[in-house]
């Protein structure tokens, strides 16, 4: 299986808001509300993850936690590629 | 099956000299080879010639015949049908006998369902239920793009074996993408196909589509939305550009020819002798019509969703697959598809949802482009004209348009 690195995650992240005619900071700690990165918005990063890795994530193996950040979902779906 | 070149004794239908082009050559109904075959009989055409042959052998004998292609006949399927007291033969002369010998019935047509619910189920016509249309024709030269055996090529084949005047043109699958030389060279000025044949015509090769000279189009099968009604009416200026709703169960159904996307409100709910009435019942497409399948009178759930948006009713796709659920907001499927085929740079486009976290499921898109087209770009098209939890999150474009035997996109 391919896992994509954190930078390379971070692209693709920046892609799905650049669809949206927004703009990913480079800031890790920047705000996801603020910058406007919804539930939809991860639904479809999540996809684009998929889709480079050829592999079906499994939300069902995530602890619940809290994602307030750029980084947290940067760290979620790092690590979540490794369960 | 065994070819008897000998031409019948009995009286051969109203259309028997009617040209009919098959494999590039001409000739008539009358010219057609003599099958032999076994009542009640399956036969799994490998070939149009063949098919038309059976045709005009069902018209011409009244043998009980369901006539299909052998892709659609799995050994299941074949092994079912024996069972009901079928001679099934293929185009190699390979039969299987009835397992349960009957009599058959005379006049009896079956026909298999598209099978969109899983396996193809027979429904049973005549020549004549098949037969919708009755009233005297201006001549024309039609094509014949359909599989044999579905409902949409026995409209074509009943109207050109019952109408003198109404000549045929036989599209064999390895043709489809080069039908429109083949119709220029033989003066069709007529055709019917799906929204799907229509849009790889005109992605294909618009320049060789408008050298035919169409005076009658016809649109049916799937959905069909303002933009190929548009797209084409470009091409086809002066061209009665018609939209057909038909199905082996409820017969032609519903034409429409004014060159919009669904059919008048006003139409709902109103009975007529000898017309089919309609109506929708929680989103669905209900059909009450004299041309129906045996055994299905009365008010049939068509399973096709229908929505009535202004002064129209519009039949955007099959309701258990039209539906996609994003985090608990419905989304139509069909709606989305009609977004994205209005763009001006999208010659075709497939609606699906994808399973994604939180959400349940997300919207995605498969498109073929005619110019130059980025899925950002897309999407904010989308954005401008959809919900947000409607615009497709994934769009992959693809090179070619799809199709399958029905031509159909997505059955």
């Amino acid at each position: 299986m391919t896992e994509l690195s954190r930078a390379q995650i971070r692209d693709l992240m920046g892609q799905v808001l650049e669809n949206q005619g927004k703009v990913l900071p480079d800031d890790d700690a920047a705000d996801l509300r603020e910058i406007g990165f919804r539930s939809l918005d991860f639904s479809e990063l999540a996809l684009r993850v998929e889709d480079e890795t050829g592999e079906e994530l499994n939300f069902d193996a995530a602890g619940l936690r809290r994602i307030t950040s750029v980084g947290d979902v940067l760290d979620f779906l790092a690590e979540l590629q490794r369960q | 099956m065994s070819v008897d070149t000998a031409r019948p004794a009995v009286p051969h239908p109203a259309g028997a000299d009617n040209r009919v082009v098959v494999d590039g050559v001409t000739l008539s109904w009358r010219d057609l080879p003599e099958l032999t075959l076994l009542a009640p009989a399956v036969l799994l055409a490998q070939h149009a010639r063949d098919a038309l042959a059976a045709a005009r052998h069902h018209a011409v004998h009244g043998t009980e015949l369901l006539l299909t292609t052998a892709s659609r006949v799995d050994a299941a399927l074949r092994e079912e049908l024996s069972a009901a007291g079928f001679t099934v033969t293929d185009a190699a002369g390979r039969g299987l006998a009835p397992a349960r010998p009957r009599a058959p019935e005379a006049g009896r047509l079956w026909l298999l369902t598209s099978g969109t619910t899983g396996r193809p189920k027979r429904v049973g016509h005549t020549l004549e239920s098949l037969t919708t249309v009755r009233g005297q024709q201006p001549g024309r030269t039609w094509l014949c793009p359909y599989a044999p055996g579905s409902y949409a090529w026995w409209q074509v084949v009943t109207l050109s074996l019952t109408q003198p005047g109404q000549h045929l043109v036989v599209v064999e699958p390895d043709q489809l993408d080069d039908w429109p030389a083949l119709a220029a060279a033989h003066g069709v000025d007529a055709a019917s196909g799906t929204p799907t044949f229509w849009r790889r015509a005109l992605h294909r090769d618009p320049a060789a589509l408008a050298r035919v000279p169409l005076r009658q189009l016809t649109l049916g099968g799937e959905p069909v939305d303002q933009a190929i009604l548009d797209r084409l009416r470009q091409v086809f200026p002066t061209t009665r550009i018609s939209w057909i709703y038909a199905s082996s169960e409820v017969g032609a159904a519903i034409v429409v020819h004014d060159g919009r996307a669904g059919f008048p409100a006003a139409w709902l709910d109103r009975a007529a002798p000898g017309r089919p009435t309609l109506g929708v019942r929680d989103g669905e497409l209900i059909v009450t019509s004299p041309y129906h399948g045996a055994g299905l009178a009365g008010p049939v759930r068509t399973g096709d969703r229908a929505q009535v948006v202004g002064d129209r009713v519009l039949i955007t796709g099959r309701l258990d697959s039209d539906e996609i659920n994003v985090g608990g907001s419905k989304v139509s499927a069909g709606g989305v598809r009609d977004v994205l085929t209005a763009h001006p740079r999208v010659a075709w486009a497939r609606v699906g949802a994808r399973r994604a976290p939180l959400l349940g499921h997300l919207v995605v898109a498969e498109v073929v482009a005619a110019q130059d087209l980025d899925e950002a770009a897309l999407v904010r098209w989308c954005a401008d004209r959809l919900p947000e939890y409607a615009v497709p999150r994934r769009i992959r474009v693809l090179t070619e348009i799809p199709v399958k035997e029905t031509l159909k996109s997505d059955v």
